[in-house]
This record gives structure tokens, C-alpha cells and sequence, in this order.
């Protein structure tokens, strides 16, 4: 009596599991209005390529949409109602960016219009104020090209010295190389906090590294922002990006944070109206943080859009959204892995939400337009990344990427269609 | 199995892009280019022959892609070995028009030439690229 009192207990404890994980999932899809579109007018849309750019959920579209039809103005220019209302809006957004990334203070977040501009930003204006020719930023074999040619710019233009930390086969940094490329002249370094290839997290010892050795350090976290917890001050980065459109709010809008300090003594990026603090036909003087690095009436729409996608992923939880996207990584990653001719890059170790492959002998083209008729939404190519796929030794990668809307039975379909596109390709 | 997949794949396509012909390098050359992809990495290096009279005596290329873009490189050898330059020009038009879906422009292309099996590219905007790559290396070589 006892023991199927207990097991009827287990079991219904495993059901309302099964239940909660499936009722997360369900609620979810119905808030993206796109998961309902059908491709080529029949198949299910299968969404794979969050890591591109996530879907909108309603909130997203339906706020946007109401700013423009009932609050619209620019921002900090006007004294008027609605100039009042965006400002409301805009301000009230940045203070959303800082509990999410849990910055000191407002004044450590700056709107930008994407994450590169975010670390085009830094390069140029830290160049600037602390670096001159011969001095040395590290970067890694595994940055996407918005995390490099900000950089070449400075090794071209000023002939700043830019060194890679090698990778090792699971997809990491070597820890070790990292280390030993540091020199006395090494002012800044900049490595990304999520693979967009691997999704492999940034050891974190990488961060203790440049904290011991005192050179300030920028995280790219255009794939961990809606993927990883985010706490800049445990951390401990000197700077961190991220953009508006993978964190399910729109495109048009990124995030910079600096430690107060540094954007204080960094100069302004660009000029032009709302980054002044007086001005004469002799000069100007520049506005206090953040508004010093906003030039320009700012994307003001997309800004309060992205405080939305914040409050509607602290709504479901980050932590259920990241326990929902593993257990999904997880299980693609156990179900490619069982497929002979299938290769995956990168090691057995634990990834968010990212999984690059090839079938063999396939371009990875060839798999993407096959998925593609079969309603499934996948990236091919090198992921701005052409330095790691020559490391790589391929040509490009097809990369699953998942979102809180994902579902195992996706997974499952998607298995079956790999199957097909297999065998049409070796007939 | 989807139409759409079918048209794009055809027989021809995967056989070409298994086993791309004229594959290498034309020697002597006296004409060459590039052809490259920044979307998604794919390359190609085209060189030919051109004659005292014009005509392409021997053509050849080399490279790494996808199915689409290695069938369309073979085919497009086949077909301009030993042609005049006037001829390949047209047909290089006919070819644009082709997978852009204005077939009924063609000048010198019909039904039966094999070049024809592209035709299927057009139901799929973001491959064009794939399939132009290879003529746009050839035009870029006639210019320089």
C-alpha cells in the first residue's frame, strides 16, 4: 500500500514535471504571433536561428505599436506632454537595462544602435584616451567579425598590436595562451561571453586573468544577454554589449555598459545634438553620463521595445528560460550525436543554446534550403566568423540555435527531415 | 518529395556538383578572376584562354562551395568552352535573365541546354548568389 502510495506519488510528481515544462512551452508560442505562419503555405514554422535574431513576442509589437499611436515625441528636447511621455519612456527603459545586467547606476548604460556599435565605440574612444602605436589589445580565435574589425581599425589606422588566443577542440579559450600573451603593453581585451558557433560560455577565469593583471576587459554578449544570467559587477567586465534583437525586442537598438569610471574619462564618440553641454561658435562643452555618448535623437521606440522584451522574459524567469533552452540543447545535442553522419563542432561540454554542424559530404547550403521547404529555420554559412572556420577547417556550418518557443517535438521533426535531406543528397 | 526541392536539385546540379568538370587551372592563361561570396564564404578562381580569334579555346576553375555554386561553375565552363566572346556575353545575359525568372527574354539559352537546370535557383532568392558566382568571376575577368 505503501510503496504504491509512493509510487503513484513519483509519478505524478514526474507528470507535473512534464506538465509544467510543457505548459512553459505552450504559453509561450502563443505570445509570438509568428509561430503561426505557415511556409510556403503549408509547413509549420520551426524556428532554429534565434542566435540571428530572436521572434517578438506580442508585448514587443503591441508596445512599439502604442508608443507611435499615443506617446510619440522626441526625447529631452520638448517640455510638452508628449515629449514628456517618450522621455518617461526611454528613461524608464534604460533603468530596465540596468537591473537586467545589474549595472552600479543608470549612468553606466548607453543606448546604441547595435552591440557593434557598442564596441566600435569603445575601440575608438579608448584608443583615444589610453593607447597610442605599439600598444596590444587580445582577442580570441573565436570573436565574429563585430568583435574584430572594430579592432583592426585601430592596428590599421593608429598601428595598434592585436594578438588571437588560440582555441582548444571543445571550443574554449586556451586558458594558458591567454595568458601568456599579456605584456606590459597590453591596454585592453576584448573576448565574447557566448559563442555564437560553440555556444561554449567564457571561462571565467579569463576575466580574473585581466583583473589580476589590471587591463580592462569588454564581454560581447550579443548571445549570452537572453541566454546566460547577467551580472556585470559579479563579472567583474569593464564593459559589456548587447543588441535589442536577440533579446526578443527590436533591431535598431544595442546596449554598451562601462563602469562609470572609464566612460568618464573616455571621450565622446560622436557629435551632434543631446551629447552638449553648452555651446558656442568657439566650442562646447559635453553632457554628463550616459547622455555624453548619445548623440542624436537616440532609437527611442526600439529602446522602450527592448525594456518590454526585458519585462516579458522576467515574467517567464530567465532562470526557467535557461532551464527550458538546456534541456532542449541537451537533448538535440544527445540526438545529433547518436547520427553517424552527422559532425558537431566543438566538445562534449555543456552549451546554451547553440549547436554548429555538418552532415558530411553536404554543404551546409545545401542542408539549409532542404530545411527550409520542410517549414525549418536554420543558419549556413561562417557566422561572421571566417577566421574560426578556417581554424575549423570547413568552409561554413549549419548552426541550430534555440529560444524560449523551442520544443523537443521540433527537435524530433527536425531529426527526421536531417534523415531526408541525407538521403536525397547521397542518392 | 517537395517540388521546390526537386526543381533546385536536379539530376544534373548534384551530378556536377559531385564531380565538377574542367576543374583547375588553364595553362597558359592569359585571362583570370576571382569569384568570392562575403555572405557565406564560398570561392572560386576562373581562368581561360582567349585566342587571337576570340574564342575561349579552354576554360577551368577552381574552388570550394556549395552544390548550386560548383554545378553552376562546371556547366558554365562546359558551355563557354569554345565559344566566341560575343556569344559568351550573350549568354551570360541569358543566364541573369534566366534564374531572375524573365525566361522569355532569352536570346541564345532554350530548353534543352543544360544551363536550363538552373532555372530552379530562382524559387530561392538567397541561393542566386550561389549560382551567379562563377558568371560574375567570368564577366569580372573580361573587364580587367
Amino acid at each position: 500500500m505503501q510503496k504504491c502510495k509512493l509510487r503513484g506519488k513519483i509519478l505524478s510528481t514526474r507528470t507535473v514535471n512534464m506538465d509544467n515544462s510543457k505548459t512553459l512551452n505552450l504559453n509561450v508560442r502563443k505570445d509570438f504571433p509568428i509561430l503561426s505562419k505557415k511556409i510556403l503555405e503549408k509547413k509549420d514554422l520551426i524556428y532554429f536561428d534565434t542566435a540571428a535574431s530572436a521572434q517578438k513576442p506580442n508585448t514587443v509589437i503591441n508596445e512599439t505599436n502604442d508608443f507611435y499611436k499615443n506617446h510619440y515625441s522626441n526625447v529631452s528636447r520638448g517640455v510638452h506632454t508628449l515629449s514628456v511621455e517618450s522621455t518617461f519612456r526611454y528613461e524608464d527603459a534604460r533603468k530596465k537595462v540596468q537591473k537586467f545586467l545589474n549595472a552600479r547606476s543608470e549612468n553606466e548604460i548607453i543606448f546604441t544602435k547595435s552591440a557593434t556599435e557598442g564596441i566600435n565605440l569603445v575601440a575608438q574612444t579608448f584608443y583615444e584616451k589610453f593607447m597610442q602605436k605599439g600598444d596590444e589589445v587580445i582577442l580570441s580565435l573565436i570573436e565574429h567579425h563585430s568583435n574584430l574589425i572594430p579592432w583592426f581599425f585601430l592596428r590599421d589606422k593608429y598601428g595598434v598590436v592585436l594578438k588571437f588566443a588560440n582555441i582548444q577542440p571543445s571550443g574554449e579559450i586556451d586558458i594558458d595562451h591567454f595568458d601568456s600573451l599579456f605584456t606590459n603593453k597590453t591596454k585592453i581585451v576584448s573576448l565574447t561571453h557566448l559563442s555564437n558557433v560553440f555556444g561554449t560560455e567564457l571561462n571565467e577565469k579569463a576575466i580574473s586573468i585581466c583583473k589580476d593583471k589590471n587591463v580592462p576587459i569588454l564581454l560581447d554578449g550579443c548571445q549570452s544577454a537572453a541566454h546566460l544570467k547577467t551580472d556585470v559587477q559579479k563579472l567583474g567586465c569593464d564593459f559589456f554589449v548587447f543588441s535589442g534583437h536577440k533579446t526578443y525586442g527590436p533591431a535598431g537598438i544595442g546596449v554598451l555598459y562601462g563602469t562609470e569610471n572609464l566612460l568618464s574619462e573616455m571621450p565622446p564618440y560622436q557629435g551632434g545634438g543631446g551629447m552638449i553641454g553648452d555651446v558656442s561658435l568657439e566650442g562646447a562643452s559635453y553632457a554628463e553620463l550616459p547622455a555624453k555618448y548619445e548623440a542624436g535623437t537616440p532609437p527611442l521606440v526600439e529602446a522602450h521595445g527592448l525594456g518590454i522584451a526585458i519585462d516579458y522574459m522576467n515574467k517567464i524567469g530567465l532562470d526557467n528560460i535557461i532551464a527550458h533552452e538546456n534541456e532542449i540543447t541537451k537533448y538535440a545535442f544527445n540526438k545529433l550525436n547518436e547520427i553517424d553522419f552527422i559532425e558537431i563542432h566543438g566538445g562534449d561540454n555543456k552549451r546554451n543554446s547553440i549547436i554548429s554542424f555538418n552532415i558530411k559530404n553536404v554543404h551546409s547550403h545545401e542542408v539549409s534550403s532542404f530545411l527550409d521547404v520542410e517549414g525549418i529555420a536554420i543558419r549556413a554559412g561562417h557566422h561572421c566568423c571566417q577566421p574560426l572556420m578556417k581554424h575549423l577547417g570547413v568552409n561554413s556550418t549549419a548552426r541550430l540555435s534555440f529560444g524560449v518557443y523551442n520544443s523537443l517535438e521540433e527537435v524530433d521533426k527536425f531529426v527526421i527531415a536531417l534523415h531526408k535531406c541525407k538521403e536525397f543528397f547521397n542518392k | 518529395m517537395n517540388d521546390l526541392i526537386n526543381d533546385l536539385y536536379q539530376e544534373i546540379i548534384l551530378d556536377h556538383g559531385r564531380e565538377p568538370r574542367n576543374y583547375g587551372e588553364c595553362d597558359p592563361h592569359n585571362k583570370s578572376a576571382d569569384g568570392h561570396n562575403p555572405l557565406c564564404g564560398d570561392n572560386l578562381k576562373l581562368t581561360f584562354f582567349l585566342n587571337d580569334q576570340n574564342i575561349i579555346e579552354d576554360i577551368k576553375f577552381t574552388g570550394e562551395g556549395c552544390a548550386i555554386s560548383l554545378a553552376s561553375a562546371s556547366l558554365m565552363t562546359e558551355k563557354l568552352k569554345g565559344k566566341k566572346i560575343e556569344v559568351a556575353e550573350e549568354i551570360f545575359k541569358d543566364f541573369t535573365n534566366l534564374i531572375s525568372g524573365k525566361d522569355e527574354d532569352l536570346k541564345v539559352l532554350n530548353e534543352e541546354d543544360s544551363l536550363y537546370a538552373l532555372k530552379g535557383v530562382g524559387g530561392f532568392p538567397m541561393r542566386v548568389k550561389c549560382a551567379t558566382m562563377a558568371w560574375h568571376a567570368f564577366n569580372q575577368a573580361l573587364k580587367d
